[in-house]
Parts: C-alpha cells; structure tokens; sequence
C-alpha cells in the first residue's frame, strides 16, 4: 500500500495496485487540490464534488471531444499556446477515437443525437418493459440457479442486461438469440484500458445490424419498436440518417450494457459479504433502492471521464489554460468528504446518496439512468426472492479475512472481472 | 403546494419520478414533467423530496 506522501509517483493511468484499489490514491490527490495535474500524462484530475458539477454542467468551455480517450493517444496537434482552441477541436474532432459516438459530441450536435436516444427509452417504454424485465431475470436465474454456485458476472448480470436491451430497442424475437449470440462473442471493447491496446470501434456488429433493420423498416414499417426507431425525428423536424439511428442504437449497448452489469456484480458482492445488510434488504425491501443509490456513489462503474478545456477558465480557484485535458472523476467525487460525511463507509440508510455523479451531471448525464436503476432493482429483487442466503465463494475468492478480487485493468470502468457466488435456494421459489 | 420544472435544467435523471410517479413523469423525450401541478396534500412531502434529491435543481415547490 502506497503512503499519501508518495502517491505523485503512482500512474494512474497504467498502475495495477490503483486499479485494485483506486480509492486511497483518488483521496490523497484530493487531500493535495480537488483539482490537481497529475505529471504523468498531464491530466487535469478533477476530484472534488463541487468542481467536478462545475466543469460537467458548462460544455461551453469543457468540450467533450476526448471524453472517452483522455490522453491515449490525446489530441492530434498541440494545443498549448492558444487562447481558444475551439477552431482545431472542429478542425481535428473527426480524428478523435469514437468520434461518431454520443459521449464525444458537443452541443448542438450532441443535444439532437441525445435526444434520439431518450426517445428510445423513455418511461412509457420501461414501464412496457420492466414486466418483461421480471421475466427475463428469471429464465436467466433459471439456469444461473440451477447449478447452485457460479459467477454472477457471466452467469446473470451480462446475459440479463444483453437480454433486456434487446427487448427495449425491440429486436425482433426470430433475431433475439443470434443477436446475443453475436454480442457475447464480440471482443470486449478496449476503452480505457490500462495495458494502452485500443479498439476502434468495438461494436461494429450492432452497428451492422441496426443500420439493417432500420433500412428494412423505412421501406416497409412493421408494428414494432425498431420502426418507432426508424421513423424518430429530430427535433427540428428533419430524418436523421440510418447511420444516425444505428449509432445512437449501439450507444445504448456500448454505454449501457457493460456499466449495468458492473453496478449488478458491485450490489452482489456487497450483498453477499454483508449479512446483515443482506438481512436487512431482504426483510425491509423498500430500502433496496436507496441500497443501489450508496452502491452507485461507493463503486461508480464509471470512475471518470474527460474533458477539453477551449478556453481559459477557473476551477475551484485553480487556473485551468486553454487545452487543457481534464479527468472528471465522479468515483472521486462521490467520496469527497466536503459533500458526503464519513465518505469512506457504505450507508444503505445514507440521506443523500441519490446526489452521487455515477450517471454523470449536466448535457452528458447518462440517459439510461432509470433504465439501470429498474435493470438493478429487478435483478437484486429476483435472487432475493430465490434464495434464502447469498455468499461468497470462498473457493474461488478466498476466506472472509483475506479475499481476492480482480478489477477491470481500465482507468475508465469500475468492476469486478467475476464475482463467484454460492447461494441457498428458497425452496418454492416466489413467481 | 405547487411544482414546477425548469425544462432548461432537467436532464432526465428520473429520480423525481422515481420518488412520486403520482405527481411527476417523464416525457417521451425523457425529460420529467409536472402531472398535477396543484400537488394533492398526500403528496407534498414526497415532492418536496423529489425536489430537494433532483441533481440539477431543476424542481421548485411553493
């Protein structure tokens, strides 16, 4: 374990004792400033709560073009030296790794592809959805179950959140199981990775078939979701392109279905090691929701991401110059003690856990928020049900006093690479 | 009681429909609306709730 007096010499971006824990470092740079350049890759962190809302809600100065990628490989031209660097982002974005992708784009661009996307799941089409949600959970714990113990990450939370986005963008039955099929058998996307591979464009696949259907459905509108997609205008009107539906459609796995198995696989673990928090959520299951919330602000399944800054400005008192890149670290914070008293401790009971950053704040807040909130509740809901006690297993994770975890190697993403649970079934389970 | 959004703040978080469905939804594009902007008297505790939890302080109640 590093002290806090030499956590300068920690790569954030590429140490393996930091994706283990990022935690003690994350409070040492916000013990140091909440806005703070760390000298490896000459990142901005912002870790504070107050700053980190004031530079996600003004995308007037914090441009989201490097949002995913942060500094691997960063910006292709140098940008110190200028006092506006809007003109080479407009000149240069085009270059930029996922370029075409929602959580890249700037207003106003950005504020019409987004608001495609809340048209695909907005609250009539999850309420539509969450009785098939019951469903798919339980014919996925079905085979989870069955064998009494297993990893909860590839056993449950991928295949039942795969399964509900498919549901909601309505792919059609007779594709549902190839389209799973050929999800699950893609590489996993490299974003963030600490060991610096980088995939393009990991979903081609979705993408490919998406563009698909919607040409199908423009040509021959059926009775279903997808043709609701095919025919969504913008706001002002105008038919976006069929590479403009596919895109934002693959958004929706790509920003959506990775995080929700993370968040899933982080209540589980917290569940399983805890029996009296899983006493409690089990007798008292009106507190499951705010027991999700504590879980986002704890393990944000997003630790953080990037902005560029286009214009000189001031966060929390420090001179940020223009072209700046700053690492917004919502995992950060969710602890800061200036915000959330006694940061550090898990409080399913906390007050004002629902302020947490995991979904992000301002233009860019993640639009499947109540979407994830639903996939979580109804997953964490199911196996209570099913099962009368939860637990560790201690073969695959070793005894309660010296567990073993393994964390995603990304500087992005917060989870857990399995989670191996053994469970007592209930002996009639509640349908 | 009355409620009311500032549709420039919402960003659809949802969190005050998740709290009372019975006073706020969401539009289809996704963004929270008041259904019943005189809040019934059962309700106000829950809206003040919703108001004092929405991330962009985008509810207020009067």
């Amino acid at each position: 374990m590093h002290t806090v007096k030499d956590f300068e010499a920690i790569d954030f971006f590429q140490d393996d004792e930091v994706v283990a824990d990022p935690y003690p470092y994350l409070a040492a740079l916000r013990g140091k400033c909440p806005v703070q350049r760390e000298n490896h890759h000459d990142v901005t962190m912002v870790t504070g709560y107050d700053e980190a809302i004031q530079v996600l809600n003004d995308s007037d100065t914090y441009s989201s073009c490097l949002s995913v990628t942060g500094p691997f490989p960063g910006f292709p031209v140098p940008l110190d030296g200028d006092v506006d660097v809007s003109a080479l982002i407009e000149q240069y974005r085009d270059q930029l790794p996922m370029s075409d992708q929602l959580p890249t784009l700037d207003p106003p661009m950005h504020t019409d592809h987004r608001g495609l996307l809340m048209r695909m799941i907005t609250p009539r089409r999850l309420k539509e959805n969450e009785a098939s949600m019951w469903h798919l959970a339980d014919a996925q714990l079905d085979v989870y179950l069955a064998a009494g113990e297993g990893d909860f990450i590839s056993g449950f939370a991928g295949p039942f959140t795969l399964r509900v986005i498919a549901d909601l963008l309505g792919v059609p039955d007779e594709d549902r199981n190839s389209f799973v099929e050929g999800l699950e058998h893609q590489p996993r996307g490299g974003v963030g990775s600490t060991d610096g591979e980088m995939a393009y464009s990991p979903l081609e696949y979705l993408y490919g078939q998406f563009s698909a259907y919607v040409e199908e459905r423009r040509r021959e509108p059926r009775e279903d979701v997808i043709t609701g997609l095919a025919l969504a205008k913008f706001s002002d009107g105008s038919t976006p392109d069929v590479a403009d539906v596919a895109r934002v459609a693959t958004n929706l796995f790509a920003a959506g279905q990775e995080t929700t198995v993370r968040l899933l696989s982080n209540a589980l673990k917290l569940i399983a090691e805890d029996p009296d928090l899983q006493h409690l959520l089990r007798t008292e299951r009106d507190r499951i929701p705010n027991f999700i919330e504590e879980t986002l602000r704890t393990e944000s399944p997003i630790k953080g991401d990037f902005r560029l800054s286009r214009v000189a400005s001031t966060v929390g008192g420090v001179d940020i110059p223009a072209g700046t890149t700053l690492m917004v670290l919502n995992g950060a914070a969710n602890r800061d003690p200036r915000h959330f008293e006694d940061p550090e401790t898990f409080d399913p009971a906390r007050a004002n856990a629902r302020h947490h950053l995991a979904f992000g704040r301002g233009p860019h807040t993640c639009p499947g928020a109540p979407l994830a909130r639903a996939e979580a509740r109804v997953g964490i809901e199911r196996i209570l049900d099913r099962t009368t006690d939860i637990r560790i297993s201690e073969s695959v994770h070793g005894p309660a006093e010296a567990r073993n975890y393994r964390y995603l190697p990304t500087y992005i993403l917060r989870g857990l690479t399995h989670l191996n649970l053994e469970f007592t079934l209930a002996e009639e389970p509640a349908r | 009681m009355k409620a009311v959004i500032d549709t420039d703040r919402c960003r659809g978080h949802g969190i005050c429909w998740s709290i009372c469905p019975e006073v706020f939804d969401l539009t289809d594009d996704g963004y929270a609306e008041v259904l019943t902007p005189e809040v019934p008297t059962a309700y106000e505790a829950q809206v003040r709730e919703a108001a004092g939890s929405c991330p962009e302080h985008a509810i207020t109640v009067n």
